[in-house]
């Protein structure tokens, strides 16, 4: 698969124009079902993963003014570097976040901590494994059911991925990895072209035997006795509540797709064309969010530790392998070039907020952004170090969050510099206690508009934002 | 770190965990059991004399409760005749005559008009128990007055014959008030099933030892400790959404489709797997030959020199050549899947013994590589060809044969995808001893059901074989360690889908042999049986046409007949006919559960399971309940092996030792504590448990044996003479071990341990509130915290840190209430082990009991719980047993109803098969 450099200028699409959208208006009905008029407008969560850690040169490197991926100065006093500088145009909308991790990560080898990242769980580095509902999958748990699609799951690399080299950010309450889709085509085509035809058959099953099951609860609650009347009553609800889940579930069935023309959009790219990979997949969110397709999205951007297709990348800005940036730092220009690359995951992040920002939300106040919240980071900061994940939150005013602030919590000299072999950051000593990030998921589930008090192994909130 | 543990324990009584002062506590009722027939004597000589003395001034034996309580179910002066009494009446007049007097003299000086210590007046209390509203109040002085806690010490005795005569007195009239309450109140013992007990019913009811019920969620544990009890059970449409998809799916995994797959073989020879390392070392020996061809005595010193070099031990796993002796390291890596071993479509043949094997030295694995073939579905069947290593030059400092121990081995699956995404984990917990001679291997065999192994890899059917992440799996074959033997595997075979028989039993025993051409009929048959146990009961025609009626219904919906009645199926388990039990009709006389009812709380108690065949058979003919039929039916049903599990879950849950399973311990301080002894603890108490109902002893040898059940790594921690295996066996304790009983059980000592020293107050507290159903009362809300930036603090031993804790007045009421009991356990360290010295300071587990008692370390603990709290352990054991088998919390109703068991218990002498007969034929257990 060689390096497809003519793919690098293709930028003719998604610029301006855009796809040409044939789309009903968002409020129409027949995007939005026969649902009761809800006029509350939506709330939106959207987590992207960027694998293999940041740019953390020390600060007597010559590259840390520039390079560092963190930016400089704190509180609303902040200079983003030229990793971020992109969305410096999104400085309202934006707030950067150092010094959290998940405390059961903080000493497993940074590669195998992707799988936790919305999580939080104790997924461990090797022998046996588990892991925890994911933040999006919670949030999805509360909206899922007002949308035709619970959430929107996709990575670069597709499918599951394996514990602890996880291909998607998404697991369910079980903790069982939800498989991403990878290919924009089938994205398209699930949320806009064709439904589960399984599905409507599975419904009507289920609405059978819910049907024959609050059957046999009313014939034996006729035999009991009172206070053992009472104790059933929990399970009858459980019935109609599972009913009336059913019928929400069987509305979207009979409710037509929503028409969006693919116009220019390529759907046939691969990470192979990675700039407009990146593109098309953000666009297809948007979309999905647009449409009120769904409400919940997850991208995992890259798989950790190389050795995948999203891999490739960096050929967007004209290295060959991405993983291999960030263990090039010592040579000459390395920091440069690992921020070269993040700087592109900044310009296409920063396309897609703006986006969002220039469509008014449907229906509701201020913008789409404004109900939307992105949450963008990593599992790493420094070499392969779980600790002083690289956030970012960005969008979700309306909601209630709070920005233009860098949020340090990080300690005075955090862990960084060049590998040069021997012990590696992760083995060393705890020295510095991140805030849990657990804590800034409750926060967030919170301004979403759930009545999360804990997930995972949080220990409060995080106020600032 | 005892100071911070104090706090802990606060958190835990803030976070509403501990009992409150439990006024309804049934054990409270019997005045606790202690001694009132004398004062405390001089310690008796020993542990076997103190049970003895014990027994001879048990209350429940002397004046128990052995006439049966009150029937609810007759009135009150209702003349018709049973063996209970009728309803009884308040003893105002006797408490003037003769408490009243006592009272005014010994307690109302400080309870009373002048001084109302503890906010209680004694002299305004209402001596009506039965009808008056301070019951709960004489609960209390009850308990206090019986365990000689009250008055204190510091004020005037109270003589024997007045203790005696106030305890007495109102454990009679409180006894009366339960028999009271328990005409008066219904309450409701309808219960959901829990997710443990449907994990066993639909492992019986589907024949396959499948791990059911893995989605649900975990139940959270009462009050009292207990998973199952009825009013914690919920039920919510997300736990009912995760039942239906787990019960389809249980279905789903008992039944198959279509053809037999073909099977695949993998035969791992390791005379094989060594081929290249060998091919290499043959090379370099004929180098040396060439090299040296013209020297015969510098070849024949460079042969020996390469030999030498050659014939190690190594770290790993590694080959050895037996004909040569010459060994080499084993190469593994994942890149590639270069290892993997390719499956093949015909039975291998094993290699002839005596070729080249591999030696897995104590605590290392064997890694057998198997590609990404192996099925979804079906069952995987591991032989391994081991026997010991003997080899001495290769035997480790201690040589296996002088060992009494045995190397044991272990099945692990995982893989390794790429670096760092790799997993391993344990998939079946049978443990091959090996004690075969390298002469005579022998085969070892695991069967483990392929989708019992969670997760498996998930690139296979993506990646391509050699990719990177790699979709290859492996197994491991891991020399336990627990003896200084290492094992010879000179071979590996692997089958899958290893099905016996095709379809396989647990197909044709759920939907018959042979195709029914005619769906009606077919579906009325699979119906008819499975609605039966199912729903352990006699099965309506209606209820058979409803649900046929949704076969119908889903028929033209499903892909074939056996999808749409598979469907059906799950909705039979997701009734609540299914999920619920212990339900009382409205017009039931005294609440009482019917003969099929009876019969599922009774299979749940015994087998955490529902009735089978002929258990519903009695309750059908209402044979059930006559008491003879009853008592063979326990009998025939504790000799069932369904029956572990009444030890397993019961121990587990009365004792608390999910916190076991949860236990950090320090290993750089506690060395020697390893995972084989932390599962050996965890399963101590069980199998202790069980050998005491087994053969019917006392429950007192649950205070103190002079056997316990152990297996090698357990011998070895309690420095017992080795055995051998990893099964459980009983042995003889000698005295100067200070075993025996649970309280010394080295589990036990841990789970109430911080994992890196003793923790006097978890244990003091575990005992009241487990062990003697006492538990103390919680904090106040403003305790003091410690002060622990106080050097002078710091330099205390940890016995005056709770002294000094003790003296605050805020604290002293609880601690000297708590501490006690736990300082006499001093003696243990965190893993349980025995020490004589703490830090270079001699152990000091002499503990000071509220009355003065002074209890010298366990052995003392245990002499004065043995000689004085006989009856308050055994009413505590009988309630907690109780509230395990009713499924919900105990009433102040019930105590009457504990006191006469426990009293019968007492007469027929004390033996642990004895009171589960007695409780499970009690009115008790036969109403909700």
């Amino acid at each position: 698969m060689a390096v497809d450099t003519a793919a690098l200028d293709r930028r003719r699409f998604l610029r301006g124009t855009g796809i040409a959208l044939a789309l009903p208006l968002f409020t129409s009905s027949s995007a939005r079902g026969d649902q009761p008029a809800d006029h509350t407008p939506p709330r939106r969560l959207a987590c992207f993963y960027q694998p293999d850690g940041v740019p953390m040169p020390l600060a007597n490197d010559p590259a840390f003014d520039e390079w560092a991926w963190f930016p400089h100065g704190s509180g609303s006093d902040f200079r983003l570097t030229r990793c971020l500088e992109p969305l410096e145009p999104l400085r309202q909308h934006l707030t950067v976040l150092s010094g959290f991790s998940h405390p059961s990560a903080r000493s497993i080898h940074g590669h195998s901590n992707a799988d936790q990242f919305l999580t939080g769980a104790p997924t461990g580095p090797s022998g046996e494994y588990r892991n925890g509902i994911s933040l999006d999958q919670e949030f999805a748990a509360h909206v899922g059911d007002q949308t035709r699609i619970a959430s929107l799951v996709m990575s670069t690399d597709g499918g599951t991925g394996t514990p602890r080299g996880a291909h998607t950010m998404s697991f369910n309450r079980h903790g069982r990895p939800i498989p991403a889709e990878h290919r924009p085509k089938r994205l398209f085509d699930m949320l806009f072209v064709s439904s589960d035809p399984d599905a409507a058959r599975r419904l009507a099953l289920s609405r059978s035997a819910l049907d024959d099951l609050l059957e046999d609860a009313r014939s034996l609650q006729r035999s009991l006795s009172s206070e053992d009347q009472r104790r059933l009553e929990d399970y009858l609800h459980a019935v109609r509540e599972t009913e009336l889940r059913v019928q929400k579930a069987a509305k979207w069935i009979h409710t037509p797709l929503p028409k969006v023309e693919a116009g220019s959009l390529n759907l046939e790219l691969t990470p192979e064309q990675p700039r407009e990979f990146l593109q098309t997949m953000y666009e297809l969110i948007y979309l999905a969010f647009r449409t009120d397709s769904t409400r919940v999205a997850t991208w995992q951007i890259g798989r950790e530790n190389g050795v995948g297709i999203s891999d490739y990348l960096a050929r967007a800005v004209g290295f060959n392998l991405t993983h291999q940036l960030s263990h090039n730092t010592k040579e000459p220009g390395g920091w440069k070039n690992f921020g070269t690359y993040c700087r592109f995951l900044s310009e296409e992040l920063a396309r897609f907020l703006q986006r969002l920002e220039a469509t008014p939300e449907p229906g509701g106040e201020g913008s789409m952004l404004d109900h939307t919240l992105c949450l963008f980071g990593s599992a790493s900061s420094a070499f392969h170090l779980s600790r002083n994940y690289p956030l970012i939150l960005a969008g979700g005013r309306s909601l209630g969050f709070r920005h233009n602030q860098y949020l340090n919590y990080g300690p005075q000299n955090p862990e960084g510099g060049a590998w040069e072999g021997g012990q590696e950051p992760w083995q060393k000593a705890v020295s510095h206690e991140d805030k849990p990030l657990s804590n800034l998921f409750v926060s967030i589930l919170q301004k979403l508009g759930t009545s999360t008090e804990r997930f995972a192994d949080s220990t409060g909130r995080v106020d600032a934002v | 770190m005892p100071i911070r543990c104090l706090q802990t324990l606060h958190a835990v009584c803030a976070a509403g965990l501990w009992l409150s002062a439990a006024c309804c506590a049934p054990s409270a009722f019997s005045g606790g059991g202690a001694s009132v027939y004398g004062s405390e004597p001089p310690a008796a000589a020993d542990l076997s004399a103190a049970r003895a003395a014990g027994r001879a001034r048990s209350r429940l034996i002397h004046s128990g409760n052995l006439r049966p309580p009150a029937d609810p179910r007759v009135p009150a002066g209702n003349p018709q005749a049973t063996d209970s009494g009728p309803m009884p009446t308040a003893d105002v007049a006797g408490f003037q005559q003769r408490i009243a007097p006592v009272l005014q003299r010994s307690c109302v000086p400080c309870h009373g008009p002048d001084q109302v210590e503890g906010n209680l007046r004694i002299d305004t209390l209402n001596p009506d128990l039965l009808h008056g509203p301070d019951t709960a109040w004489w609960l209390e002085i009850s308990s206090v007055v019986a365990r000689s806690e009250m008055p204190p010490s510091d004020a005037e005795a109270l003589a024997d014959s007045e203790r005696a005569l106030i305890v007495e007195w109102l454990s009679e009239q409180l006894r009366s008030a339960s028999e009271v309450q328990r005409a008066a109140h219904s309450g409701s013992a309808f219960r959901r099933l829990t997710r443990y007990e449907l994990n066993y019913a639909l492992q019986d009811l589907l024949g396959q030892p499948f791990s059911f019920a893995r989605d649900l969620p975990p139940e959270p544990f009462s009050k009292d400790g207990f998973q199952n009890s009825a009013e914690l059970l919920q039920m919510s449409a997300g736990q009912l959404e995760v039942c239906r998809e787990a019960f389809l799916k249980g279905l789903q995994r008992t039944t198959v489709r279509g053809e037999r797959p073909p099977l695949l073989h993998w035969g791992c020879s390791m005379q094989a797997a060594s081929a290249d390392e060998w091919t290499r070392l043959d090379k370099q020996q004929q180098q040396l030959r060439e090299q040296h061809a013209s020297d015969p005595a510098a070849l024949e010193t460079a042969l020996a020199e390469f030999q030498k070099q050659h014939s190690r031990r190594h770290g790993g796993a590694y080959y050895l050549d037996p004909a040569s002796g010459l060994t080499d390291g084993i190469q593994w890596g994942y890149g590639g899947a270069q290892y993997a071993w390719p499956p093949q479509s015909t039975p291998p043949s094993p290699p002839p013994t005596g070729g080249r094997t591999a030696i897995v030295p104590p605590g290392r694995k064997l890694t057998v590589e198997l590609g990404d073939q192996l099925p979804e579905f079906g069952p995987l069947l591991v032989r391994v060809r081991a026997s010991l290593d003997s080899e001495p030059v290769r035997a480790a400092a201690e040589p296996a044969s002088k060992s009494g121990r045995v190397p044991e081995l272990q099945l692990e699956f995982g893989w390794q995808a790429s670096n760092d995404s790799q997993a391993s984990m344990r998939i079946s917990d049978i443990r091959h001893p090996v004690t075969a001679d390298p002469a005579g291997p022998v085969w070892l065999e695991w069967r483990v059901p392929l989708d019992e192994i969670e997760p498996r890899n998930l690139v296979r059917g993506i990646n391509r074989l050699g990719d990177t992440p790699s979709p290859s799996e492996l197994i491991r074959i891991i020399n336990s360690g627990d003896s200084p033997g290492a094992v010879r595997i000179d071979y590996v075979e692997v089958t899958a889908p290893a099905w016996e028989t095709w379809p396989p039993a647990s197909h044709t025993e759920l939907l018959g042999t042979t195709p029914n051409t005619d769906e009606q009929s077919a579906a009325r048959e699979i119906l008819t049986r499975f609605l039966r146990r199912a729903w352990r009961c006699r099965v309506e025609p209606q209820e058979l046409d409803r649900k046929l009626a949704l076969f119908n219904t889903i028929r033209p919906q499903a892909r074939d007949f056996q999808e749409a009645i598979l469907e059906v199926l799950a909705a039979v388990l997701a009734s609540p006919r299914f999920l619920y039990l212990g339900q009382v009709a409205e017009n039931s006389p005294g609440g009482c559960l019917d003969a099929h009812q009876f019969a599922a709380r009774l299979s749940l108690f015994l087998w955490c399971s529902i009735p089978d065949e002929s258990l519903l058979e009695l309750a059908d003919n209402g044979t059930l309940q006559q008491p003879d039929v009853l008592r063979l039916t326990i009998r025939r049903m504790l000799a069932d092996p369904r029956s572990a599990r009444l030890p397993r879950e019961f121990v587990r849950q009365w004792l608390g030792l999910q916190l076991l399973g949860f236990l950090k311990v320090d290993r750089r301080v506690h060395s020697q504590f390893d995972d084989s002894l932390h599962e050996a603890m965890q399963t101590e108490p069980i199998e202790f448990f069980r050998e005491v109902l087994n053969t019917n002893s006392s429950v007192l040898d649950l205070l103190h044996a002079d056997y316990t059940m152990v297996n090698q790594r357990l011998a070895r921690h309690y420095g017992l003479p080795e055995v051998a295996g990893s099964e459980f066996r009983r042995v003889s304790l000698p005295p100067e071990l200070h075993r025996g009983g649970l309280l010394t059980q080295a589990g036990l000592l841990a789970m109430n341990s911080d994992g890196l020293d003793s923790h006097p107050l978890k244990r003091g507290i575990w005992l009241l509130e487990r062990i003697l159903n006492d538990p103390p009362p919680p904090p106040p809300p403003a305790v003091p915290r410690i002060d622990l930036a106080d050097p002078e603090i710091l330099k205390l031993s940890l016995k005056q840190r709770l002294e000094n804790h003790r003296s605050q007045p805020a604290c002293y009421s609880c601690h000297a209430r708590i501490d006690p009991w736990g300082i006499a356990f001093e003696q243990f360290d965190a893993v349980g082990s025995w020490r004589t010295s703490v830090r270079g300071k001699p152990v000091d587990a002499a503990a000071e009991l509220w009355n003065k008692t002074t209890l010298d370390g366990a052995d003392g603990l245990k002499t004065y719980l043995l000689e004085q709290r006989q009856d308050q352990f055994i009413t505590a054991l009988v309630s907690r047993l109780a509230t395990y088998g009713l499924g919900r919390p105990l009433r102040f109703s019930d105590a009457a109803q504990i006191e006469h068991i426990a009293s019968q218990l007492r007469a027929e002498g004390d033996g642990l098969a004895t009171l589960i007969e007695l409780l499970a034929s009690s009115d008790l257990f036969q109403s909700r």
